[in-house]
């Protein structure tokens, strides 16, 4: 699915995206949720990229859910494995240094997403029936890095600092 | 708390089912309902309706938490499924879910949904929920 129909992008809907992550951030994981421009966003996944060699860290993860009903498309969170980490010990109250299997983290992570999405779409259109397909979550290759800007077919698309690690969210 | 305790110790222990596709979302509900000031029996799992529906068969269950979207059997297919059984009846129903559309809402109603949950949700939620169970139970 790659393209929303018949919901036009609006400020609205940048908002309401927005407001899910840092909803979801905050009833769900306690964690306090900052927005943060190009050039913030840009210097955290440098922070990140310096993590490499040091573990799993500097790998990044892609989690999206799909939805369709009253329109298609799908939400997809872009975060470090680090961050996914940190959210899904602090989701299931584990001590901060509990490691995760890999089953634990990507079902966790994608979780997360499926919470987003949903918070959105409840945002963006009260009104409408929606149906969330399984989160799919995707280790992406190492070196990989968001590029810190829209590709251009978003309907919305936010960039937020989450416990001081950066996090991509856009809707397409 | 010393009202609580002493409501409770006459209750009988509460059996909960949680229904969700997401085993961390499961190992939270678990989390959450232990944490709860009441006499938990036992807390089952299940993946999916169809699974849940086999607990339902074999255990004696008083609540049911469970999210929409599963795949195999989703949580109104359950719930219909439950609504047919005279034997449900009294199973106290709360659906856990991210859809919080008005249509689903409306739909969770005419199936006997005593609590709507919208996930991102907080602890106390739940916990309050089976506080209710309590009060039921206990008056």
């Amino acid at each position: 699915m790659s393209s929303v129909k018949s919901l036009p992008l609006t400020s609205t809907d940048q908002e309401a995206l927005q407001s899910a992550v840092i909803e979801v951030c905050e009833h769900a994981y306690f964690v306090f949720v900052e927005p943060c421009d190009a050039p913030q966003f840009a210097a955290l996944v440098e922070e990140v990229r310096a993590e490499k060699g040091r573990g799993p860290s500097g790998r990044w993860l892609n989690a999206s859910v799909a939805f369709h009903g009253a329109s298609t498309g799908q939400v997809e969170v872009v975060l470090p494995e680090r961050l996914g980490t940190w959210l899904v010990v602090s989701l299931l109250g584990l001590p901060a240094d509990a490691t995760l299997k890999d089953h634990q983290l990507l079902d966790g992570v994608g979780e997360f997403a499926n919470m987003v999405c949903g918070a959105w779409l409840s945002k963006a259109n009260e009104t409408a029936s929606f149906t969330l397909e399984m989160p799919k979550v995707t280790r992406m290759p190492a070196g990989w890095a968001p590029g810190s800007t829209p590709q251009g077919d978003e309907q919305a698309y936010r960039t937020v600092v989450v416990n001081e690690m950066p996090l991509e969210v856009r809707a397409r | 708390m010393q009202t609580n305790s002493s409501e409770t110790a006459g209750m009988t222990p509460l059996n909960v089912l949680i229904v969700d596709d997401s085993a961390t979302m499961r190992a939270l509900l678990y989390r959450v309902v232990g944490l709860a000031d009441l006499p938990i029996g036992a807390i089952y799992q299940a993946p999916n309706g169809a699974e849940a529906l086999k607990v339902l068969e074999t255990h004696s269950i008083q609540a049911v938490f469970t999210d929409v979207n599963m795949p195999v059997m989703n949580g109104m297919e359950l719930l219909r499924e439950m609504a047919s059984r005279h034997e449900w009846k009294d199973i106290l129903r709360v659906i856990i879910s991210t859809d919080g559309s008005r249509l689903r809402r409306e739909e969770a109603r005419e199936l006997n949904v005593s609590l709507y949950v919208e996930k991102p949700f907080r602890p106390e939620v739940v916990r309050d929920v089976l506080c209710q169970i309590a009060a039921v139970d206990v008056h």
